[in-house]
Parts: structure tokens; C-alpha cells; sequence
């Protein structure tokens, strides 16, 4: 095991590498600005407070569209696996779906919502709700019948045994497929705000790119990744804390 | 280092990012509703038709289902469909093949080297969580706007669950087999082939199996960016014409598209791992 | 010890502690086309005694124990207990399984409370009683403990108290020691006979371990498989304190002895029934 210092020598390796890349004169300083001129730039703007405006215009339409497929995502994936009737309803809708690129989605959200906030919000939503549904039908349904019977031999009710029961022993599922649901988030942020925005941290990107700005773009593409990164480590420390259990 | 699996490896964020990950798998329709199931659709395929036919919703809002039908037919009769299809899986699949040809090995190499393992783990468990789509104006700036940055692009996603998971997967190998086989005399190379990638076979598809959808993803961005035909620049043209026909047109083409593929590698899977205890439910 | 917390049941009149009657299941079809798992069982469980129900696998006693706590649902016959029939699961009834026994994302603590809290026990009363039965078991130091932090006899001994603890009427038991290692489990058993003495419940303890059976019951059903029917039902006529010493007891042998033949004969007619 290595200490957590020498455990990320590599990537300053990596960022040596690339600032002695530049300095060298190998590559068109225009097709690669060193890791210095970035962070230069990366500093201007956060100065000017364009970064910081557009990455809240981001993260906001990231976080209504995530927040609202897990509360939807987990109500219908438990409502499948407890009740037949809406199961035999949405598995068929859920089928076809599933699989389908959700980035397919943009031009209709585009039709139905314009180019404002509420179409990407929507598109977020869209993308994000099946991994939800899936992975929360998939652990609910996987529970472990003897924990429901011990339960419901202590006397819990039906509703009781579905909260007490059904919900923590899913758990494990639910918190992964809320991951997904996350990383796919920050894709189709990104993705729409490439292809239909006014604003946001991939209009950002795409903006500074059209004028030539490279190592503004370039600043403004390894904080988006860096916030991709920051967010998943983040979730992943909640969602060890809520399994903890399972840890010996 | 030649044994997989001594367990003490540096990526714990990756093999837990892949817990759950098998749902694509997993989910299936239970074959006794199916007619049931069929019924549904069916019955939402007449919905659809009926609410647009008595003008209950906007048709631009959502044209009605024999129009995009007669513009499918249309397509197919003039082999559009085809062109779109097949530019969109050509990227896509190309992407991935380049990506499982890379990280295979590379997965494979990290769990039986500590010195590649030291190199890449931090930059492998670091690129995996990273919205990699925000990387294609980088490929548009070096390798310009045509095939060959959609399949770099396309490549790069791909790249990182696969290797995620054929690093995990080779790690945990359990040592029993791989002491039995060397015990009846199999050779490192033996082993390796014979032993640990059979066994680890099961995460690697997994890694496959997620890569796969992001690949389909990030093409249909790509193509929506770069143009280029494909479902998805066809589609955003669609959409910047205000023709909700073609895009409704294009969702039920990519909708079918990215079924085949997922269903196929799913069946390739089942294939595959006939001796998996998986396969026998 | 604590033992306030477990009522003393032992000068009670010993009556019908469950009568089943004319039960039989079968799995793979509900229209009665699939595998007969029993067929037409017929028996009394007496109040307050430690009945076991002792057969090969693939027997149906584990089905039956599961009818008994109104798991799954009775297709033919009835099965009844004083508090009339059974329909559902029931407080009153309660189990103890194999595996799967305390709920992994509650500790032990939480897990007896849970049981405690569902009898309608307010918090504070609830922990004291808990904290109780965890003594009682033995299990004092790991009320926060997790089940994954435990051994497989710990966790056993911790949903015995949960079971025990919300005072049911009848305990059941499905092979709860099935899956320890022979010391742990020759402890439980001694651990668990001196339970019940004191307790006095109407226990049915479903294993295919014949001095387990015999060790532990005061009656034993020995069933036969495909279909599941009771062939004999057998007295132990062995004293009430047993310790480990009873084991040597030319009786006990013996009688061991004598069961051991008759679940032989049902296990090879079993396999034979096979092909």
C-alpha cells in the first residue's frame, strides 16, 4: 500500500510531462497550452466570475434533473417490484428505453421545452430515471425473502416490512444506481449544453473554442472533469457511510 | 508478480463503481407476462395514435405514430435509415473495439505488474468518474471534425470502465483454481489464459457491458456536434428544422438500434458463460 | 443471568400447542400438477414441549415449519394454534432461520429492539429488555456490533434473542444451527435446551441432524421425502436437564441409534424415488 502523496505521483508525473511537452516546442503551443497558461487562464476566470456563474447555471439544471429521477426513479422501481399490475404497465416502456442512447433525447426536449433551462432539466431527468427505476426494482426484488418473513413474524405490517425491511436491505442497488444516475447527469449536462445553450459550463467550453481561446477551453474542460470527479468521490463517501453495515 | 489476486490492490473506487452494474444484465422481462406485455405496448401505440388524431396534444408537440411510421417507411425505401444506421454503429462500435483492445491488456498487465499498477491506478481511478464528453472539443481541436475524433472520442469513454473492470476482475481471482492448475503443471502463460481470464471473464463483460451504452452516447453527441449523417446529426438537424416528424422518426431508429446492440451483447454474454452459475436461472 | 424478562410457562397445563391437520403442499403449479413437497400431515404439537421435525432433505419439513408460521400460504388443510387459525405471520409465532436471521444493517442492539418496538414497547423499555436478552445470550459488549462484525454462533445467539425477546407463544426453529462449525454448535445446543427450560415455550425445530433431534426434543417426527408425510413420531425419554454428559448415556445412544435407521431407510427410499 502506498501512501496517499506517492499514491498520486503519478499525475503530477503526467503534468510534468505535459508542461516539458510544451516547453519543448514538440507541439503547437495553440494545439496544447501547458498546464501553466491554463491555470493562468483558469485563474482569469474565475476572477472575472464567469466560471463561477455558468458552473451554477450547470450544476443547478444537473441537480433538478438528478433529484427528481431518484425520488421518481426509486417511488416507481419499489412501486414495480411490490405491485404486478404496474410492473406488467411500465417493464414494457422500461424495456425499450433502457438501452436507448439517452443523448438522443436532446432534439426532443428541444422541440417540446425550447432552448431554455427546463429542457435540459427535462433531458437530465429523462436520462437519469431508468438507471434509478432498474437498479431500485432489481434490489428490491432481490431482497431476501427470510428477511421479510423474520420481520413480518415480529410483527411488522405490510408497509412496515416495505420501509423497514425492503427499503435498507435494497439499499446496496439503490445507492448504485443513483451513481449512474449521477455520472450520467454530468454527460448530458455537458452534452446539451454543447448542443443547445446560452449559458453553462459546456456553452462555456464550446464559446471559448469557437474564438480560439484554447487554454481558457482547456481550463474551463479539467474543472468540468475535476467537478465530475469531486462529485463522484463525494457521493461515494455518503454512500459508504449509509452502507456501513456491510463492512466487517 | 505473477500470481493474480494477492488482494492488495489500489482501486477500491472502481470495483465498488461496478457494484450493481450487472442490472443491465439482470433485468429481464419474465417470459409468462410477455403477451401481457405486448398488450401494453400495443395498447400505447394506439394511445398515442388516438390522442394525436383527436388533436388532444399539439402534433408538433407529438406527431402522430403513423406519420413517423410513413417517414420510416420512407427512409427505409430510400436506404437512408441504412446510411444513418450503419455511420452510427460503424463510430460507436469502432470506438469500442479501440478502447477493449487497449484496456483489455492494459487491465490484465496492472494486476500482474505492481509497477504499471503504481503508474496507472491513480490516473485510471481518477479519469473514471470524469464527464469524458467534456474532452471532445480537445479532439475537435486536434483531430479536426470527421470520423476520426468521433471514434477518438468515442474510444476515450470506453476506455475507462473496461479497464476498470478487467483490473478488478483478474485481481480477485480466487488463488484455489490457480494453484490447482499450476499443481497439474500449467505454465504462467497457461494460467493466465486458461485460468484467470476464464474466471475473470464474468467483470470483464460487465466492463463491456457498461462501456457499450456510453459509447452509443457519446456518438449521437458527437454526430449531433460534428454532423456528419448518423442518427444523431441527422436528428438535431431534424430538430433545428423544427421537424418533430424526423425527430420522433430518429428516436424510434436509435431506440431500435441501441436494442439490437444491448440485447446482442447480452446474448453474447449468456453465450460465452454457459458454465457460469449466472446462466442457469 | 437475567431471566425476569422470560415468563416461567412451566407449571402450565401442557394442551394443544398446534394441531395440523390433514396438510398437504405442493410447489411448480397451483393446480396441484407440480411436486407433492407433503402430503396429508396430520399432527399435534403439545403445549410447552421442544418438538422436532427430523428428516432428509428435500423432506418438506422446512415447507411445513413455513405453513406453521403462516409464511406462505396453506393450499390444503389447517393448521391452528390458541390463537385460532393460522393465516398470516404472527408475533406469537415466531422463527428463527438458518441464514438471513438479524437484519445486517441494524446492529444487535437495534435488531432486538426492532422486534420489541413492533409489540408496540416504547424506546427506553424496549432497549433495557433488549439489553436483557443480549445477557442472557451471552452477547454483552456487542450490543453495537453489526451481524457482519460477528461470528456465524454469535449471530445466531443474537437472533435467538430477538425471537426470544417479543415472547411468542411458539418458537420456531429452521436448522438454526446448520451452518456452524460442530463445537459452536454442540455449545448452542447445550445453550439452547437450558433456554427452554427455563422458558417452557412449544418449540418446532426443524434439522436433519439425528443427535440434535434427539438431544434437544422431548418428541421428534421423523418425515419421510417426495412426498413429505410423517412415518413415525417418537418419544425421548431422556431427562429434562441434559448436558453434554448425556451424551454417553447408553440411552441416548441407543436411541440415537434406533432413529438414525429409520431417517437412513427414508434417505435411501428418497434417492431411489429419484430415478
Amino acid at each position: 500500500m502506498y501512501s496517499p502523496i506517492l499514491r498520486y505521483v503519478p499525475l503530477l508525473l503526467m503534468l510534468v510531462f505535459w508542461q516539458l511537452l510544451t516547453v519543448s516546442g514538440l507541439v503547437p503551443p495553440e494545439m496544447l497550452p501547458g498546464p501553466l497558461t491554463v491555470a493562468g487562464a483558469l485563474w482569469d476566470l474565475i476572477v472575472s466570475g464567469e466560471l463561477v456563474t455558468n458552473a451554477v447555471r450547470s450544476l443547478s439544471r444537473a441537480a433538478a434533473g438528478l433529484v427528481a429521477a431518484i425520488v421518481v426513479g426509486i417511488a416507481a422501481g419499489l412501486f414495480m417490484a411490490t405491485f404486478r399490475p404496474f410492473r406488467l404497465l411500465v417493464n414494457p416502456i422500461v424495456q425499450i428505453f433502457y438501452p436507448m442512447p439517452k443523448s438522443a433525447l436532446i432534439p426532443l426536449v428541444m422541440i417540446w421545452f425550447g432552448l431554455g433551462d427546463s429542457s435540459k432539466i427535462f433531458l437530465i431527468f429523462l436520462g437519469c430515471l431508468l438507471p434509478v427505476i432498474v437498479s431500485t426494482y432489481n434490489g428490491a426484488r432481490g431482497v431476501n425473502h427470510f428477511f421479510r418473513w423474520s420481520a413480518a413474524s415480529l410483527g411488522a405490517t405490510k408497509w412496515e416490512v416495505l420501509r423497514e425491511v425492503v427499503i435498507p436491505a435494497a439499499m446496496p442497488d439503490i445507492l448504485a444506481g443513483c451513481r449512474t444516475a449521477l455520472a450520467f447527469s454530468f454527460i448530458l449536462m455537458v452534452s446539451s449544453e454543447f448542443v443547445i445553450a446560452k449559458d453553462g459550463v459546456g456553452f462555456l467550453i464550446s464559446s471559448l473554442g469557437d474564438s480560439g481561446t484554447y487554454p481558457a477551453m482547456f481550463a474551463v474542460i479539467f474543472t468540468v472533469a475535476a467537478a465530475g470527479f469531486a462529485a463522484d468521490r463525494l457521493y461515494a463517501a455518503f454512500a459508504r457511510n449509509q452502507l456501513r453495515w456491510r463492512e466487517p | 508478480m505473477t500470481s493474480a489476486g494477492d488482494g492488495n490492490t489500489t482501486v477500491k473506487l472502481p470495483a465498488e463503481a461496478l457494484q450493481g452494474q450487472r442490472t443491465s444484465s439482470a433485468y429481464r422481462l419474465a417470459l409468462g407476462d410477455a403477451g401481457v406485455q405486448a398488450a401494453v405496448i400495443l395498447f400505447l401505440c394506439v394511445l398515442w395514435e388516438t390522442v394525436t388524431r383527436l388533436d388532444l396534444v399539439h402534433p408538433f408537440l407529438l406527431p402522430p405514430l403513423s406519420q413517423v411510421l410513413q417517414r420510416l417507411w420512407e427512409d427505409i425505401l430510400s436506404g437512408t435509415v441504412f446510411v444513418d444506421l450503419a455511420l452510427t454503429l460503424y463510430r460507436a462500435l469502432s470506438g469500442f473495439f479501440i478502447a477493449a483492445a487497449i484496456a483489455i491488456p492494459l487491465g490484465v498487465l496492472m494486476s500482474r505488474s505492481a509497477a504499471l499498477r503504481w503508474f496507472f491506478d491513480p490516473l485510471i481511478s481518477v479519469g473514471f468518474p470524469m464527464p469524458k464528453i467534456a474532452f471532445l472539443p480537445i479532439f475537435i481541436l486536434w483531430f479536426d471534425i470527421f470520423d476520426t475524433s468521433k471514434i477518438i472520442m468515442v474510444a476515450f469513454s470506453c476506455f475507462f470502465p473496461i479497464v476498470t473492470a478487467t483490473f478488478a476482475g483478474t485481481s480477485a481471482v480466487d488463488k484455489w483454481p490457480v494453484w490447482s492448475a499450476r499443481s497439474l503443471g500449467a505454465k504462467d502463460r497457461e494460467v493466465l489464459w486458461e485460468v484467470v481470464l476464464p474466471l475473470a471473464s464474468p467483470q470483464i463483460i460487465t466492463g463491456l457491458q457498461i462501456a457499450l451504452p456510453v459509447g452509443m452516447i457519446t456518438t449521437v453527441v458527437t454526430e449531433m456536434l460534428m454532423g456528419g449523417r448518423g442518427i444523431g446529426g441527422t436528428m438535431i438537424t431534424a430538430g433545428r428544422f423544427a421537424d418533430s416528424v424526423g425527430v420522433f422518426t430518429g428516436i424510434v431508429e436509435i431506440a431500435f438500434l441501441g436494442f439490437v446492440v444491448i440485447r446482442s451483447l447480452e446474448y453474447i454474454r449468456g453465450r460465452l458463460l454457459v458454465w457460469h452459475p449466472e446462466s442457469r436461472r | 443471568m437475567t431471566m425476569a424478562a422470560i415468563q416461567d410457562r412451566s407449571h402450565a397445563d401442557s394442551g394443544t400447542g398446534i394441531v395440523i391437520d390433514g396438510v398437504s403442499h405442493s410447489y411448480g403449479s397451483r393446480h396441484g400438477s407440480g411436486v407433492l413437497a407433503l402430503d396429508n400431515i396430520n399432527l399435534d404439537i403439545r403445549e410447552n414441549e421442544f418438538h422436532a421435525l427430523l428428516g432428509p432433505s428435500g423432506c418438506g419439513k422446512s415447507t411445513l415449519l413455513y405453513l406453521i408460521g403462516g409464511f406462505i400460504p396453506i393450499q390444503q388443510g389447517t393448521i391452528a394454534t390458541r390463537k385460532g387459525k393460522v393465516t398470516a405471520p404472527g408475533p406469537e409465532r415466531s422463527i428463527v432461520f438458518q441464514n438471513f436471521a438479524l437484519f445486517p444493517w441494524k446492529t444487535v442492539l437495534q435488531n432486538i429492539v426492532y422486534g420489541l418496538k413492533k409489540q408496540g414497547i416504547g424506546a427506553a423499555e424496549a432497549e433495557s429488555r433488549a439489553r436483557e436478552f443480549i445477557n442472557l445470550v451471552q452477547l454483552k459488549g456487542f450490543e453495537n456490533a453489526y451481524p457482519s462484525q460477528l461470528s456465524g454462533g454469535m449471530q445466531q445467539r443474537a437472533a435467538i434473542a430477538r425471537t426470544l425477546a417479543v415472547d411468542p407463544e411458539i418458537l420456531l426453529m429452521d436448522e438454526p444451527f446448520g451452518a456452524l462449525d460442530a463445537q459452536t454448535r454442540r455449545v448452542m445446543q447445550e445453550e439452547l435446551r437450558a433456554i427452554w427450560q427455563r422458558s417452557r415455550k412449544t418449540v418446532v425445530f426443524v434439522t436433519h441432524d439425528v443427535h440434535e433431534a434427539v438431544f434437544l426434543a422431548d418428541r421428534i417426527s421423523i418425515m419421510s421425502a417426495r412426498p413429505g408425510r410423517i412415518q413415525h413420531v417418537i418419544d425421548v425419554n431422556l431427562p429434562q436437564d441434559r448436558g453434554e454428559e448425556i451424551l454417553e448415556r447408553p440411552e441416548f445412544l441407543e436411541l440415537s441409534e434406533r432413529i438414525w435407521r429409520l431417517v437412513r431407510e427414508q434417505a435411501i427410499s428418497a434417492s431411489r424415488g429419484e430415478h
